[in-house]
């Protein structure tokens, strides 16, 4: 046999050799036969060169080198492939059940009732009212006498009041948020534009009354403030509130502070106005008083009844929370349960 | 209130009101769009009755012949007038009895009509029905007249056995102390000057305006009556009623304002019902007494243009008049100005009266709904938010974000464990309520602790692993010279293990809080400092006061209580006695070079507190030193008993140059050694690495 002609039997038992590889130690095996420096087949066929003889020894040479650069093109072929099946490998190991819990940040919740506050507080906001706050144990005056009730007038008998004895003084826990419109009234001149959020006491308790609950009131003074005025107020708040479908309805009624003064329905949230069992039929839902404010209060007040005039309203937020979450019974939005509580969304 | 259609139909044509209940309803719902809300309709009989919320300022309206006023108005349909008396015969009224009356203020004007000879017995069903089907009773024809008269009238009005009366003699005049009367209930009522009184020659016979007496009430042995109808002051029925703890369907008219004028017009219709019913014979004249009430008529100046100004609406003034008019109201005009005279049935509502009051009899009228929805013409926003608000926004976030839930619980609690609980009020009282619900809230709490821990075990006995809680309220006490007081607090509570496993669960402790509150305080803008104290409640050597600016502020600490489960981590701050922080918002560029973090393991005695490394580290102002913190406690093998391994991570970095680790070095070595001597502690392995 030539030596051309061995050399090309040498190639394919290279292919034969190099076909097997599977692991890093055969591919080193394997660099060694070959392309060892020391004893690897192709060095030794370099060596041989001297015994070829002179005329042949140009295409013996270029034969051993082409035979030599195919033998490094597999082995850096074979090392890349062992390489990405180890990577795939370890990347295989690591691979975890995307399917499995996430971890969530221990997020906490805001209360039903403030959520309410927040959306009523940020409504007015927009149409620039700014919030006032007051004191929740009251005296006569600011929560009785300045609001034009009468003393011993049997329109006090519709607010069960809470007494608290301080020395001689009679205090009372305010039984609506309206002493904070007096003391705003009291403090500035109009025009003003105010809400007023916060906790009032009425001494009942049963199922549907809860002695703590909370309202927002409302206050608008201004020169030339009218009903249509009010009207279009609570028509745009109650319908940011509720719906742009949501409808009311104004029933005129009675409150010592407000002359003339109304009840305001919206359309049952329920049944969008079409009658059950929540609103018994009507299609309507209670949803706040209001009025022009009393001008008897607005002399009590510092202000002007000949040159200015304003409305208030005041809506229960534990009723309309109640709504919002499907909270059946007062007394549960005062029993903290967190699993009830950490359910809330805004 | 209940109303029977048909009766207001003897009044007023409107069509509505033929017994059906459909008829009805209609005619409700314009009642209802007026102010007299209806809240139930019945069929009973032939006739539909009107169940209407009438509310306490129009007692106007508290009768069959008020709301027929209403509707005639409503409708613009004629109001027919009340029948009046019948024929008379015999002696004149005034030969049967005299009268005084001590005060015309109590009581401006007083009739009395004389009906002889009557028989008493039932009345007749079409009466008996009719007072039936509005829910009252029926007791006899004589009674049962007066008070079917009330009902159409408003009118109260009380008949005399005039037999019984002594003296012929009928007085009006305040109770004197140590009398009594048994009335027509049969109780003994002790009177005071409080009460009106009617009297005869000997003494009492009736409370004004509340009950006629047991002794002079008409029985079947009745042959003469003697009818009264007076006017008696509201102020005055109100004080007497009160007193004597009674409510009676005529002092609820008159607390609330009966119609001084009405005495005439219902004592003639009810004299000739009786005379009419029970056979009797009226006797000609009435006894009476009257003087002009403070104030009267009742008038006001309106300007019609002011009054469409105030309704937003332009309701023609041919219109307002009318209303006006039907209402009963008179008008007088001279173009723009109306000088408007309420009726006597409006007497009370009127008194001193402002154009607002005429302005809604003519809006409720006209119709709330027929009002246009305008917004008001005010420009700009009203005020910026308060800092309190601001504060308490701020705080609800923070603690909501940090994982705790908000809870609102009652305002009040227990005088037991208002006393017992931490309070940042101590020293004060707790201010009591003069009329608890019950023991459990007896007095306004102090500190909103007690309820946010009854919150917590709520949740912790229905098997909750794990509760966070906080609520945001005010506190209350008493202070000095007989002053009361409150400021907002916010108060916290987390216990329990949080997390599984997975996910890397974390039995909450002390610090858990503490750093809540830290970062509730770096969120506000205050640094207080937590110092070691003895706290009711708290565990000893596990409580906190919170202090800034050398005040208390709050406290913090673990709950000792005698429960099963997990221990409750509790707070209290109060938001109120925080400054308002106006800091500046400006931040600080991070540096441009990299920084070197280097480690220090101190073993130290357990009695040296962080806050005294703290401050010797911050005291030793280390240039380049960016910050440092607590990295580990380790208190285990190879750790002495009573000392512990405080390892803490020192970032060096410097805002102009890249530090080499032996710039570095040097400047640590110093403070480490500085710390050594010290807290008189071995220095451990002093590590550095490239940060």
């Amino acid at each position: 046999m030539t030596a051309l002609g061995a050399l090309a039997e040498l190639k394919d038992q290279f292919e034969t050799e190099a076909v097997g590889i599977g692991d890093r130690a055969g591919w080193e095996a394997l660099r060694l036969t070959w392309a060892g420096r020391k004893q690897g087949k192709l060095k030794s066929l370099m060596e041989r060169m001297k015994d070829i003889p002179p005329p042949e020894r140009p295409a013996y040479g270029q034969a051993v080198n082409d035979l030599k650069v195919h033998v490094e093109a597999r082995l850096e072929e074979i090392d890349a492939a062992l390489s990405a099946a180890e990577v795939a490998a370890k990347r295989s190991a690591a691979a975890i059940d995307v399917t499995l819990p996430g971890r969530r940040p221990a997020l906490g919740s805001l209360h039903p009732v403030t959520l309410v506050a927040r959306e009523i507080e940020q409504i007015f906001a927009e149409l620039g009212y700014s919030v006032a706050e007051g004191p929740e144990v009251e005296d006569d005056y600011h929560n009785f006498e300045a609001l034009n009730f009468p003393d011993n007038h049997p329109a006090r008998e519709m607010q069960d009041t809470f007494f608290v004895a301080v020395g001689g003084q009679p205090r009372l826990l305010r039984t609506h948020t309206s002493p904070v419109q007096v003391r705003t009234m009291l403090s500035r001149q109009p025009p003003i534009r105010v809400i007023c959020p916060g906790r009032v006491f009425r001494n009942d308790n049963d199922l549907r009354h809860s002695p703590m609950f909370h309202q927002v009131e409302g206050l608008a003074i201004a020169e030339g403030l009218s009903l249509a005025d009010m009207k279009g107020t609570l028509d745009a708040f109650l319908k940011r509130l509720f719906s742009p479908e949501t409808k009311i309805r104004l029933r005129p009624s009675f409150f010592p502070f407000t002359e003339p003064s109304a009840e305001v329905d919206v359309t049952c949230q329920n049944c969008r106005g079409g009658g059950c069992a929540v609103c018994s039929g009507t299609g309507w839902m209670e949803i706040l008083g209001c009025g022009m404010v009393d001008p008897r209060v607005l002399r009590n007040c510092g202000i002007d009844p000949a040159r200015y005039s304003g409305y208030a309203f005041g809506l229960g937020l534990d009723r309309v929370a109640m709504n919002r979450y499907g909270i059946p019974n007062i007394r549960t939005l005062f029993d903290n349960d967190e699993r009830l509580l950490r359910q809330v969304r805004v | 209130m209940k109303f029977s259609a048909r009766w207001i139909a003897e009044y007023v044509d409107v069509p509505g009101l033929d017994g059906t209940l459909q008829g009805a309803a209609e005619v409700a719902a314009r009642l209802t769009a007026a102010g007299l809300a209806e809240e139930g309709i019945e069929q009973v009989g032939n006739d539909a009755i009107l169940e209407i919320d009438v509310t306490t300022n129009r007692p106007d309206a508290m009768n069959h012949y008020g709301i027929a006023r209403e509707l005639s108005a409503l409708y613009d349909l004629p109001l027919r007038p009340i029948p009046g008396a019948s024929a008379v015969s015999g002696a004149p009224a005034s030969e049967a009895i005299r009268l005084e009356i001590e005060d015309f203020e109590d009581c401006p004007s007083y009739s009395a009509w004389v009906i002889r000879g009557v028989k008493v017995g039932p009345s007749p069903p079409w009466l008996a029905d009719r007072l039936k089907s509005i829910g009252a009773r029926t007791i006899n024809n004589v009674v049962d007249v007066t008070n079917y008269v009330l009902w159409e009238t408003g009118q109260p009005l009380h008949a005399f056995d005039l037999g019984k009366i002594r003296g012929g003699l009928v007085r009006v005049r305040r109770a004197r102390a140590g009398e009594s009367l048994q009335t027509l209930d049969k109780e003994l009522r002790e009177l005071s000057p409080e009460n009106l009184l009617i009297t005869d020659a000997e003494g009492p016979i009736a409370i004004g305006g509340v009950m006629g007496g047991f002794d002079s009430e008409v029985t079947e042995n009745t042959v003469d009556i003697l009818l009264e109808c007076a006017h008696f002051r509201a102020p005055v029925v109100r004080r007497s009623a009160k007193k004597l703890g009674m409510h009676t369907d005529a002092s609820h008219r008159y607390e609330r304002g009966a119609d001084p004028g009405a005495c005439a017009v219902a004592g003639e219709r009810a004299a000739a019902l009786i005379a009419e019913l029970a056979g009797g014979q009226l006797a000609p004249g009435k006894v009476e007494l009257q003087r002009l009430l403070p104030g009267w008529p009742p008038q006001v100046e309106i300007r019609y243009s002011a009054l469409c100004r105030f309704g937003g609406a332009d309701i023609p003034s041919a219109e307002g008049e009318r209303i006006l008019r039907a209402l009963g109201f008179g008008v007088e005009i001279d173009g723009d100005s109306w000088r408007v005279e309420a009726p006597s049935w409006r007497y009370y509502d009127f008194q001193n009266a402002y154009p607002a009051d005429v302005y809604e009899e003519v809006l409720r009228i006209w119709g709330f709904d027929r009002i246009p929805y305008t917004l008001p013409a005010v420009g700009g926003a009203d005020a910026p938010m308060s800092a309190g608000h601001r504060l308490r926004r701020l705080t609800q976030d923070y603690l909501s974000a940090s994982g705790l839930s908000e809870a609102i619980t009652y305002a009040f609690h227990d005088r037991e464990r208002d006393e017992a609980y931490p309070t940042l009020r101590p020293g004060k009282a707790a201010l009591a309520l003069a009329n608890p619900l019950s023991d459990r809230y007896a007095v306004l709490r102090r500190s909103l602790l007690p309820n946010l821990v009854e919150a917590g075990r709520y949740n912790q006995r229905r098997g909750a692993p794990v509760v966070r809680l906080f609520e945001l309220g005010h506190i209350f006490w008493a202070e000095q010279h007989d002053q009361n007081a409150e400021t907002e607090t916010v108060a916290l509570l987390v216990g329990g293990r949080l997390g599984t496993p997975w996910e890397r669960s974390a039995e909450l402790d002390f610090f858990d809080l503490k750093g809540i509150l830290e970062g509730l305080f770096e969120a506000i803008g205050v640094t207080p400092t937590f110092r070691r104290a003895t706290v009711p409640l708290l565990v000893p050597g596990m409580a906190a006061e919170i202090v800034l600016d050398g005040q208390v502020i709050g406290f913090a600490g673990q709950l000792d209580e005698k429960e099963p489960g997990y221990a409750f981590q509790v707070a209290e701050i109060g938001l109120g006695l925080l400054p308002v922080v106006t800091g500046s918002l400006l931040v600080k560029a991070p540096s441009a070079y990299p920084g070197i973090e280097v480690d220090t393991t101190l073993q130290h005695a357990l009695s040296v507190p962080w806050r005294a490394i703290e401050a010797t580290i911050r005291e030793a102002a280390v240039p380049d030193l960016a910050r440092f913190a607590l990295k580990d406690r380790y208190r285990g093998a190879g750790v002495p008993e009573g000392a512990v391994n405080t390892t803490i991570s020192f970032l060096y970095n410097s805002e102009t140059t890249s530090l080499t680790m032996e710039e570095v070095n040097e400047r640590h070595q110093a403070l480490a050694a500085r710390l050594a001597s010290e807290f008189g502690f071995s220095t451990g392995n002093s590590t550095g690495a490239l940060g």
